[in-house]
């Protein structure tokens, strides 16, 4: 039907690093404020955003170099070929349920900051379900598409960002910020680990590279695609520092939203622009809960050929939207989060990364 | 005129049926006989002796043979049939010293070749071609005794006069608008676009109508796969008539199911030979005025030629304009509902108030006030549509009154509700393109559904969900919201923006063209 080229279905080094950029900024960037100031108690947890940063583009280089040696090839299909089939089903599997997760837990995410900014009355369990419908709705049309998403929406979200910092500059004060220097490594490798959580994303390099023009531009896409979030990390650290002083933001669920809610447009045209703010927020959020429903789907087709994406969506969706309405509270729900990422830590970057080294000892390369 | 029909899309299932009653209807054979007399009986039961039909049997110059004109009155030109057609044949004595031949086929062949002096002749012995050549304005000269009939072109009817494009104004640029002849369309298409490369691929459509359609393009621009693809779409037509080239556009458009147009319609002829020039396809359709353009993209919709006419700065200002109307038009009733009836707290305090203020008194929510009067502005616009002009007027008088004033008097809405449905109904008639702006009309119910149950989350939703529906839709298989996504920045200059037209230096990249620049010296900026 389409006189499109096969180029354009395929995506190109920025597309990608821009998809990893989308996935990366969802809820993680709203909290981490808070865990951060909670485990330096100072501004320099700049230091950690940046020691993170790295961290994270090390892994994120070896996962890509990983799926860049099997162009055009499923994960399920690499991990077969390097660690014999029945461990590629157990891998792949695990990686169904953690990406599978990671969907319940943006949805709910939503719920649950919609319920705190904007609605009074409307229940957690209907805001959940009609964004899991749009998901839904995004994953079930082509996957080019629903990747073409995240380059309208982030520019969009960027926009809103500059504008919130633009507002807040004269709210900065100087001495929120000091003293300089002044945590020990200790804490700030915690906080290290703390932001580490809000990096999480750009395993989908995994899934992806398969869809790239070039997969051999993998890396360059990471660094790329990490780039962006580690430099919005920090304006957006410094600023709520600046603003709140890491006192007050320690104690903030969503330091993020709380710095838009001083924004102050003149003129008094809009008011509580927090709303506003997180109400454009919705958009990069549906971006990366479509990628990761996305992710769940491409695994399991691969593994189950016969059984089709939609029949996969309508499977899914119930078991999604259940496991998202398991937290009872906040705290359940950020220990869930907690506990989503650092079993990702195994699955999606300590596994890759043996496979990587097992695919280089025995040799094993994929072919165009 | 059998048309394959190739695809496998689901609405073309039903067709297979109108082949086969046409088949039935066509399939007595009607034989050409070599008789005048017999062929003229044929001629008579086969289309029923109509009023119309105009049969002359005269002597051919001095010989002693019989002639016999055929030909639908009205269709032809009756100047041409007199001066150039029965006088030469009355008059035809002797020519050049030859004296007249006695042999009916080499009259026929004389008459051909040298009496008749009309620029295109053809021959032919197939009676239902002959038939539906006099069908559609041709003369058709049957000799006594020959094997086959000559075909005289002389279509030539009354048509009108070409007028300014109604439905497509513009207070700079070409005033001439394309009439209902295609042969006429094609002229003014050919007076614009001089190139030796440009096309027109002629065929018919509708196996009663008999339509003429024709492909034009320009070869040395136009993609091959496009050009390819449109043309197996068009051969998979397959209907008994087609009244407008909208029967065309909804038999080849990619996705029925979308509220958005994917083939534009125009009858502006400088649109025509512009995206000619672009490297797109146009297909024009005897009986209408409205010529297709594909493929397109939202972008193309928003755009007007006057764009181009008009000095950039202006051409890019009015082009911002229209896409916030663009957004109005969809968006400004959900936003006024969810303002109102969830988050209050969003408007500054004393506008708040004020607002809360009017709305005393009002007794239905925002979300029913707001849909009787979108309803009613629906209303409005399509009553104003369909009556003539004077008494359109009227409507919008009344309308004017029963929407600005009774109804705030009478306590059913709210004034701030009465600029709301103002604001957007003057946003959605600066959309240049009309299914455009019915595509817009539409969303905006389903806008203000999603406010009144989740508020500023529903709007929120709904964009997300129209775009996830753009980014996935096509036309003719080029991505719709291209150069948005898939992201071709070396389009951007003729966007949103309308860039100073020395800047303009390549078509657009995302119909992959096979002459990409449009200046001699190449991208040199």
């Amino acid at each position: 039907m389409s006189a499109q080229t096969l180029a354009e279905k395929l995506i190109s080094k920025n597309h990608m690093g821009i998809n990893i950029a989308s996935v990366t900024i969802g809820v993680g960037i709203l909290t981490f404020p808070r865990t951060l100031a909670k485990a330096t108690g100072a501004f320099d947890g700049w230091i950690s955003v940046i020691l993170s940063g790295l961290i994270a583009w090390i892994i994120g280089w070896m996962l890509a170099k990983l799926a860049a040696r099997f162009p055009r090839q499923t994960f399920f299909e690499y991990t077969s070929i390097i660690a014999s089939k029945p461990v590629g089903y157990v891998l792949t599997a695990l990686v169904c349920v953690y990406t599978m997760m990671f969907v319940s837990f943006e949805i709910r995410a939503i719920g649950n900051i919609s319920k705190q900014y904007l609605f009074y009355n409307t229940p957690v369990e209907m805001i959940t379900l009609s964004f899991l419908l749009i998901v839904q709705y995004a994953v079930a049309g082509s996957r080019i598409a629903m990747l073409r998403l995240n380059l309208l929406f982030l520019p969009v979200v960027f926009v809103v960002i500059a504008i919130v910092l633009l507002f807040t500059t004269q709210l900065v004060e100087i001495e929120n910020v000091r003293p300089f220097f002044s945590s020990d490594w200790r804490s700030l490798l915690k906080g290290t680990e703390g932001v580490g959580l809000s990096y999480s994303g750009f395993e989908i390099i995994l899934f992806y590279t398969m869809l790239m023009r070039n997969p051999q531009d993998g890396p360059r896409a990471i660094a790329l695609g990490l780039a962006i979030p580690v430099l919005l990390y920090l304006t957006i650290y410094m600023f709520v520092i600046g603003v709140f002083s890491a006192e007050v933001a320690k104690n903030l669920t969503y330091p993020t939203i709380e710095l838009a809610k001083e924004v102050e447009i003149p003129g008094g045209f809009f008011e509580r622009v927090e709303s506003i703010f997180f109400t454009i927020w919705i958009m990069t959020i549906f971006n990366t809960s479509a990628m990761w429903l996305d992710i769940t789907i491409i695994n399991l087709t691969s593994m189950f050929t016969r059984i089709t994406k939609i029949v996969w969506i309508l499977i899914l969706s119930p078991i999604v939207y259940f496991i998202a309405m398991l937290p009872q509270n906040l705290v359940d729900f950020f220990s869930f989060a907690d506990r989503l990422t650092y079993s990702g830590f195994i699955i999606v970057y300590l596994i890759p990364i043996i496979l990587l080294l097992m695919a280089k000892m025995r040799g094993v390369k994929g072919h165009e | 005129m059998l048309r394959r029909f190739l695809t496998t899309r689901r609405k073309k299932k039903t067709s297979s049926p109108f082949i086969k009653k046409a088949l039935q209807q066509q399939s007595p054979p009607v034989l050409l006989s070599t008789r005048l007399q017999e062929n003229m009986e044929t001629i008579k039961t086969e289309l029923g002796a109509p009023h119309d039909l105009l049969i002359r049997s005269l002597l051919i110059g001095n010989t002693r043979h019989m002639c016999a004109i055929v030909a639908i009155d009205g269709l032809v030109n009756s100047d041409m049939l007199h001066d150039q057609v029965l006088s030469h044949i009355q008059l035809m004595i002797s020519m050049a010293g030859k004296s007249v031949p006695d042999e009916p086929q080499t009259i026929l062949g004389l008459l051909y070749e040298e009496v008749l002096s009309v620029s295109e002749l053809n021959k032919s012995s197939n009676l239902i071609d002959i038939i539906d050549c006099v069908l559609s304005g041709d003369i058709a000269l049957f000799v006594d005794g020959a094997s086959e009939v000559i075909i005289i072109d002389s279509k030539g009817w009354k048509t009108r006069a070409t007028e300014e494009p109604v439905s497509e104004g513009v207070v700079r640029g070409p005033r001439d608008g394309f009439t209902e002849n295609i042969r006429d369309n094609t002229v003014r298409i050919r007076r614009r676009v001089k190139d030796k490369n440009l096309r027109f691929d002629g065929s018919y459509v509708g196996v009663r109508s008999k339509t003429a359609l024709i492909i034009a393009y320009i070869d040395s621009i136009v993609d091959p796969e496009m050009l390819n693809e449109v043309k197996r779409r068009i051969a998979t037509i397959d209907i008994d008539e087609v009244e407008e080239s909208g029967f065309v556009e909804q038999w080849i458009e990619d996705d029925f199911l979308s509220p958005f147009p994917q083939i534009h319609n125009t009858e502006r002829p400088d649109k025509v030979a512009a995206a000619l020039f672009q490297g797109r396809v146009a297909i024009l359709l005897d009986g209408t005025p409205m010529v297709l353009i594909l493929p397109i993209t939202i972008g193309l919709l928003l755009h007007s030629p006057e764009d181009y006419y008009d000095r950039w700065i202006a051409g890019t200002l009015a082009r911002l304009l229209r896409y916030l109307a663009a957004f109005l038009a969809v968006f400004s009733p959900a936003f006024y509902i969810a303002l109102v009836t969830f988050h209050p707290g969003l408007i500054p305090s004393d506008l708040a108030f004020s607002i809360a203020a009017t709305r005393d008194g009002v007794p239905f929510p925002a979300f029913v006030e707001s849909l009787m009067m979108v309803t009613t502005m629906e209303l409005l616009q399509e009553a104003g549509l369909r009556l003539p002009k004077p008494i359109g007027q009227t409507v919008g008088i009344v309308g004017g009154l029963v929407i600005g004033d009774a109804a705030v008097s009478a306590g059913i809405v709210s004034p701030v509700m009465v600029i709301v449905v103002a604001l957007t109904a003057i946003a959605s008639f600066a959309i240049p393109s009309y299914p455009l702006a019915i595509a817009f009309r539409m969303l905006r119910f389903l806008a203000m559904f999603a406010a009144a149950i989740f508020g500023i989350y529903g709007v929120v939703l709904t964009f997300i969900m129209i775009m996830i529906h753009l980014t996935n839709l096509t036309s003719i298989g080029y991505p719709y919201l291209a150069p948005f996504t898939p992201q071709m920045p070396q389009d951007w200059k003729d966007l949103i923006l309308r860039a100073p037209i020395t800047f303009l230096r390549k078509r657009p990249g995302s119909l992959h063209p096979k002459d990409e620049t449009r200046t001699r010296t190449g991208d040199s900026t």
